[in-house]
């Protein structure tokens, strides 16, 4: 491990440190000062805690881990991620290949292409219901979705951004369109194909809340975090969003580690 | 053909070439060029005067506007791995260790891993770089990196190299010693070579003919034959005639 990362992780751990304790204090004060009772535009709900201590997160926190909630969920929605994940990267990237490198397909495609960098794969999920139906189909299709438009884009324009020279010096030496596909503006256009990838995993994990509400049953992240707003139970809330953000961060290390180890080639700065 | 005037292998006749666009861009005008075989031409002129826009044409990356280019008597058509080219940016590729750069236009002929890597061990002890063969290209300094470049052109063994100002980004240290060993390398084993620089010094060290190019449009303004003794060396510079040829070279530019 290097200095700079030592002092990195040194400082996040000061960093969030500082956050726990304050929170801690800030909720122990809370339990006396903040109300325990809140209106919810037509009616009031009682035994609310706003800002839970650590003792009831605690107690949620045991409460969905011996129930097995939690993990089920977590692995409930992982796996839905994961499936529309690698279908869309596999689309996307694909056509996105394909426009980049093809003049004629880019001519067809270029209109569609600004359609969809406007038109939130989100608001597609009314349509995908009835379309697909309630069930995985939907879910998995509607995070697909999300994936593809992003990566195409990315894979388009990576294409699209492979500097000539390097295109003209392979001619030069008597490479084929195929080999130079391969050898050239693959490895060229790789970086931001895959920066495009690291985008649509964390947009993965937006659409999933979301669309997790359709056929909404437990057990998975979107439909805990739903319900812990309907009771409404704040420390199951927070627990829930902890988790998500706790695995989208750890996606994004997976995916960081993977994409140094794949390009170690590049230049670095820092 | 007489038996005492070599062979020709690129002719150039009354090439014109114009760049689309507001206002069109006349680069090249009526110019008109021979190179004869294993003969070292430095195209010298000012900066935008049609140099590379010519070295692209005998390339194949260009057609001319008007006239024509033929390399031993057929007509240029495309780019081809026997006219070996190395454009003026920076074209290593970065993704690729050293060695596999220097295999590439291997790899294009199809030619076994076995024979490549042979091939490349040479060229690596050549360069004196075989402690890199794994390095990637952002591990050397620019010298040697336009140095693999051109060695990825010569591991194919072209009978003709198109050079854009290879050397055009170095210190004047690491250009004498790159031009010393573009030069003993030719001198090993000689090859048609068509060398685009605007260094008066550098065109007189190198080649057999200088061929001064006018402002654009460019056509060819003057040309001159180096007749100075090979090898050339560090004395080659400081010799009278080196001087003489140069001041004539300077008063056409």
């Amino acid at each position: 491990m290097s200095l700079v990362q030592r002092n990195r992780i040194k400082r996040a751990l000061i960093s969030l440190g500082t956050i726990a304790v304050v929170y801690g204090v800030a909720a122990e004060v809370g339990r006396y000062v903040l109300p325990h009772r809140i209106w919810m535009d037509v009616h009031y709900i009682d035994n609310v805690e706003l800002l839970p201590t650590y003792r009831s997160l605690a107690e949620e926190m045991a409460f969905l881990l011996q129930s097995w909630i939690l993990p089920d969920s977590i692995l409930v929605s992982t796996g839905r991620i994961l499936a529309g994940f690698v279908l869309g990267a596999a689309t996307g990237i694909a056509v996105g290949l394909a426009t980049g490198r093809a003049a004629r397909l880019e001519y067809l495609a270029d209109p569609w292409m600004m359609l969809l960098r406007f038109t939130p794969a989100l608001a597609l999920l009314p349509l995908y219901v009835i379309w697909f139906g309630y069930g995985e189909a939907s879910k998995i299709l509607l995070i697909a979705t999300s994936v593809a438009v992003v990566v195409m884009l990315g894979a388009h324009h990576a294409v699209r951004g492979v500097p000539q020279v390097y295109l003209d010096a392979a001619r030069a030496l008597g490479a084929s369109p195929r080999l130079i596909f391969r050898k050239v503006v693959l490895p060229a256009a790789f970086p931001q194909i895959f920066a495009s990838l690291r985008v649509a995993l964390g947009l993965a994990w937006v659409t999933i809340v979301v669309a997790e509400l359709i056929d909404a049953k437990m057990p998975s992240l979107g439909y805990l975090l739903a319900l812990s707003g309907a009771y409404p139970r704040v420390p199951q809330m927070l627990i829930g969003l902890g988790t998500i953000a706790a695995l989208v961060f750890l996606s994004d290390m997976l995916a960081l580690s993977l994409h140094a180890k794949v390009t170690r080639w590049m230049r670095r700065t820092g | 053909m007489s038996s005492d005037s070599p062979r020709l292998r690129l002719e150039a006749e009354n090439v014109g070439y114009t760049y689309p666009g507001e206002p069109p861009t006349r680069a090249l005008e009526g110019l008109t060029l021979s190179v004869a075989d294993n003969e070292f031409v430095a195209l010298l002129g000012p900066v935008g005067c049609g140099k590379t826009t010519l070295l692209r044409i005998f390339a194949g990356f260009l057609t001319p506007s008007q006239g024509s280019v033929r390399c031993d008597g057929a007509s240029v058509d495309g780019p081809s791995w026997q006219r070996g080219y190395v454009l003026q940016e920076s074209s290593i590729f970065p993704w690729m260790s050293v060695r596999e750069n220097l295999e590439f236009g291997l790899v294009a002929k199809g030619m076994e891993p076995e024979a490549r890597r042979a091939r490349s061990d040479e060229l690596l002890h050549l360069l004196g770089l075989s402690s890199f063969e794994a390095a990637y290209p952002k591990q050397l300094s620019s010298g040697m990196s336009k140095m693999v470049e051109v060695a990825r052109v010569l591991a194919t063994d072209p009978s003709m190299l198109l050079l854009d100002e290879p050397f055009g980004a170095l210190d004047a240290q690491t250009r004498a010693r790159m031009q010393d060993e573009l030069a003993g390398l030719w001198e090993q084993r000689r090859k048609t070579v068509v060398f685009v620089t605007h260094d008066v010094e550098e065109a007189l060290y190198l080649a057999d003919r200088i061929v001064v190019l006018t402002a654009r449009p460019g056509h060819v303004k003057q040309q001159f034959k180096v007749t100075l003794p090979r090898p050339r060396s560090l004395e080659t510079r400081f010799a009278p005639e080196f001087a003489a040829l140069k001041r004539q070279v300077w008063e056409v530019i």
